[in-house]
């Protein structure tokens, strides 16, 4: 199966989203279909061999609708904003035109206040011309309009109606009575002046397209942080040809291998790996992390990120697609397609919304004109019902909210990678930390020197022919190494070499001649102690620890504080592992396990009834991270990890994680809060519309402001979702 | 782009079209039409009056009479006018000298009115009441009303005094729902009851709430009505 995910043009509403759904799901060899209306994005499985793409574009042009071309983020950028522009210049000419018929229909009735009013207009005086000055005011509107007539009618013919199809047969309902009570004024039944909707036409054509207007911009907006990714990288890359002359390429025609300069100031054009040079690189556009990262050669670069001083050669390894920008790009836009569990329900009922909006309209407007026989009551009645039904809102609750919300993530260096992970992970009562890399700097330092004289350097001349990583860490402390000979390895005791003349051991107490009790205090708190002799004799202790992170404390406390049990997870001994536990304070330590059982104990915690989230480098913790109910990876977003995990956290700031965890319950609260509005207006409403508070003596709405309240529905709905740019960490 | 202003255009054309072919004023052209009714249903209460140099339209009880110039550099008085038995109103308590100036009593009677212009009318072939009327029409239409509720043309005489007349005697309300009156001579009560009647007590006039369109509002007055069915 491969993944596809191609842009729907037409899609005016959630029940448009479903019905493009219904089409892809319907073809043989595809699966996983996703339309996301606030995306205007198909993203489907399908099974090549069966089936053609082609097929899938022809089924979504017979539901009547259009598979756009694939287009580049400006290109996409562009059709949106003439989209937006094309939207707010008809809303304007239909404004123009709907606010003096709106006046000229509204200026009479208003009982207490007399405004001005031509008096060649008067209704009771010139029914006639009034009616056709209404007229002559409501056709620019309806013009302006004319893909709510396009859209709507072909829709309800082919038995999926939507959005469109509401306004079309509400407004279209009131232009014909109000052209039938025009001829009947002609005909010399002025009375019928007063049952002329023209204006409610007009009118509630205007404010869609308000409404539609502020929709497209506050969906643009949602998407804004995806774009700024995608802007980041430059256009252009300069080559260092072997012969050592430079030339400017685009950054398409880079290819792997080539060597390319970057200049301070610039950005770097793709990933790859520093041969000549050194600089600070701003990566905070990738990682969130503010404080630029010296880099140097065999140090890997990124593209889009910004050299800030120092000139730098590098090899390029990863261009287009494969780039750490491109991949992230792809993973927070794969995110945003995404559904989240919560979304089903307002999935399931945008679907068939219109349809049961219409059958109630026709259903309770018959009742009135039954009741009442009252033609021009149950005609408002069955348009304000018709106009008030709101899909989009349902349709836009969801996705809106998620689209800012990863958005907002990836600005934080959070990648969240599936609405779904975001809704599970603001569910998650336990959190395992993977100790090493994790808690933990995951390079071992030297935390503690007892003894004099020049004891690190001695042991690091030995060290140095070794391989341990401790050792590793002796050397790293060493100001100055001096040559060693006679090197010695001793298993399970420790290393020996000649140094200026002196044999010098590093290693166990016993190998070094050393009380154990030395370095108890030390073993206590979580370090590995090293103990030195001169020529067989004690001279001291170094003590080597993996440090903790200067985050981890802060980060596990404020997960306690938002009710989530910490636990760490180590092949460590218990004796370090309690030491490191009690630093950072966890609630429960799971010590010496191996790498292999990391994902039983995330099972046997998911067994006691928990939500179980584990957060690893995502290397080793591979099986741990797919096994736990969410997966944080943690430290880089060009390895594995971004493959294994959930969310993918950039930095390796630990105060990402509780980050992680309050967007994603703030998004998720933003989906409720969403879903309650979006069904909200429509438990409401449509019983108001319908004459629920006419029938107990209360007023009627009037059809206009059954209009007003939908478009405001939707742009809520988009405004509320907007709130979550504001999310601070 | 090219259709849709196309479309446009058709719709305007059309617009345009039924404009020109139509008369936009059906109101005036309706009450010229029903007023010719009321003229011949009405046969010998419509008479001339040489007074007031125009026609006058008697009540069926000669209670009151609308009277209209048929050349208003003429009119000693009002062009459009209502000329009444003051007795009724003095019956209820009127005081004659404490009415505003529009109103004129001699004889008896009370006359309220409004002069329109000073033009001289100029006919072609012999003066008729109707044509009288249609003067009025097409040169002072801002006094030619139509009163929704009651599918009733009107003359405004002035200080919301009127005389109504149904635009079909046989079916009047427009929407079948009331059968009213087929002449009403309307009067606006405030300068009686300033005047000291007692509204209640008007022999032969009817103290009503009505509901007439005052620059195209529909508003709830109180009047002194005198309605008649002709048929």
């Amino acid at each position: 199966m491969q993944t596809q995910i191609l842009p729907v043009g037409g899609m005016t509403c959630a029940a448009c989203a479903a019905r493009v759904r219904k089409a892809i799901s319907k073809l043989d060899g595809t699966d996983n279909v996703v339309v996301n209306f606030a995306t205007e994005k198909a993203s489907f499985s399908y099974n090549p061999d069966i089936l053609r793409l082609s097929a899938v574009k022809e089924a979504v042009a017979k539901a009547g609708y259009k598979i756009l071309d694939a287009a580049s983020a400006d290109e996409d950028k562009a059709r949106r904003e003439k989209a937006v522009r094309v939207l707010w210049t008809k809303f304007i000419i239909s404004a123009v035109f709907a606010l003096p018929l709106l006046y000229i229909a509204m200026a009479p009735m208003i009982k207490f206040v007399r405004l001005p009013f031509p008096w060649g207009l008067n209704p009771m005086t010139f029914p006639l011309l009034y009616a056709l000055v209404e007229i002559a005011l409501v056709v620019p509107c309806v013009a302006v309009g004319y893909k709510f007539y396009t859209v709507g009618f072909r829709a309800l013919f082919m038995r999926s109606p939507n959005m469109d199809s509401l306004i079309a047969v509400g407004t279209t309902a009131a232009v014909l009575y109000s052209l039938w009570n025009t001829f009947q004024i002609a005909a010399g039944s002025f009375g019928a002046v007063e049952s002329l909707y023209f204006e409610t036409a007009g009118v509630i054509i205007t404010l869609i397209l308000l409404g539609k207007s502020l929709e497209a911009r506050a969906k643009g907006r949602t998407s804004e942080a995806i774009k700024k990714l995608m802007g980041l990288q430059p256009k252009t890359a300069t080559i260092v040809d072997p012969d050592g002359a430079e030339r400017e390429i685009a950054i398409d025609d880079v290819e792997i291998n080539d060597v390319i300069l970057v200049k301070p100031g610039a950005k770097i054009p793709v990933d790859g790996v520093v041969i000549e040079g050194g600089s600070a690189v701003d990566e905070s556009m990738l990682t969130g992390e503010s404080i630029p990262v010296d880099k140097k050669e065999g140090d890997k670069v990124y593209a889009a990120t910004i050299n800030a001083n120092g000139a730098l050669k590098f090899r390029a390894e990863e261009i287009g697609a494969d780039t750490a920008l491109a991949r992230i790009v792809k993973l927070v836009e794969d995110a945003q397609s995404s559904k989240a569990p919560i979304a089903a329900l307002a999935d399931k009922v945008s679907g068939v919304f219109v349809p049961i909006v219409i059958v109630i309209a026709i259903i309770v407007g018959l009742a009135w004109f039954i009741g009442t026989r009252d033609l021009e009551h149950s005609l408002t009645i069955f348009v304000s019902i018709l106009v008030i039904a709101c899909p989009c809102a349902l349709g836009l609750a969801t996705p809106t909210a998620i689209m800012v919300g990863t958005g907002k993530g990836a600005e934080n260096g959070i990648l969240i990678k599936s609405g779904e992970a975001l809704e599970t992970a603001c569910k998650v009562e336990t959190m395992v930390f993977d100790k090493t890399g994790t808690i933990t700097e995951g390079k071992p330092k030297v935390t503690d020197v007892i003894g004099g004289g020049d004891l690190v350097n001695l042991a690091a001349s030995v060290e140095k022919l070794s391989e341990h990583p401790l050792g590793l860490a002796i050397v790293a402390a060493a100001t100055d190494i001096a040559e060693a000979t006679d090197f010695e390895s001793i298993t399970g005791m420790g290393v020996q070499a000649k140094v200026n003349g002196k044999l010098v051991k590093v290693g166990r107490a016993v190998y070094a001649n050393a009380d154990q009790s030395i370095g108890d205090r030390l073993a206590d708190e979580g370090k590995t102690p090293l103990f030195i002799s001169i020529d067989d004799i004690y001279a001291g202790v170094i003590a080597v620890a993996d440090t903790v992170k200067p985050s981890s404390a802060a980060a596990i406390e404020k997960l306690r504080g938002l009710g989530v049990s910490v636990a760490m997870i180590t092949g460590d001994n218990a004796k370090t592992a309690a030491a490191i536990a009690k630093q950072v304070g966890v609630d429960t330590v799971l010590a010496e396990v191996l790498p292999q059982d990391k994902a039983n104990e995330v099972k046997k915690l998911q067994a006691d009834g928990k939500r179980v989230a584990m957060v690893g480098d995502g290397i080793n913790d591979a099986p741990a991270l797919a096994q736990a109910d969410i997966g944080v990876a943690i430290g880089s977003g060009t390895d594995v990890a971004m493959e294994s995990a959930d969310i993918v956290l950039m930095r390796s700031d630990l105060n990402d994680v509780p980050t992680a965890l309050k967007l994603s319950k703030s998004t998720i609260r933003n989906i409720k809060q969403n879903l309650f509005w979006a069904f909200g207006y429509n438990v409401v409403g449509i019983p108001i519309a319908a004459g629920a508070l006419y029938l107990f003596g209360g007023p009627l709405l009037n059809p206009i402001f059954a209009a007003a309240a939908m478009s405001l529905s939707s742009v809520s709905v988009l405004t509320n979702a907007l709130r979550l740019k504001t999310f601070r960490a | 782009m090219r259709r849709k202003l196309s479309l446009l255009l058709t719709i305007t054309a059309l617009l345009g079209i039924f404009a020109g072919c139509s008369n936009l004023d059906v109101v005036a052209k309706g009450s010229v039409t029903s007023f010719d009714a009321i003229l011949t249903a009405m046969g010998d209460k419509v008479t001339a009056d040489e007074m007031n140099g125009g026609w006058a339209l008697e009540a069926p009880d000669n209670g009151v009479k609308f009277i209209w110039s048929e050349d208003y550099s003429k009119s000693p008085l009002h062009d459009v006018m209502l000329e009444f038995d003051a007795a009724p109103f003095i019956d209820a308590g009127l005081d004659t000298d404490m009415l505003p100036d529009s109103f004129a009593y001699y004889d008896n009677k009370l006359m309220v009115g409004v002069k329109l212009g000073n033009d001289a009318l100029k006919y072609s072939g012999d003066v008729t009441p109707l044509k009288s009327y249609e003067q009025i029409v097409s040169k002072y239409r801002k006094s030619i009303g139509y009163h929704t509720s009651l599918d009733h043309y009107n003359v405004a005489i002035g200080d919301g005094n009127l005389f109504e007349w149904a635009k079909d005697m046989s079916v009047n309300a427009y929407d079948n729902s009331a059968q009213d009156k087929d002449i009403v001579f309307v009067l606006d009560p405030a300068p009686f009851i300033a005047a000291g009647v007692d509204p209640n007590t008007v022999d032969g006039w009817a103290f009503a709430k009505v509901t007439v369109d005052i620059d195209g509002k529909p508003t709830e007055v109180d009047k002194f009505l005198k309605p008649f069915n002709l048929k």
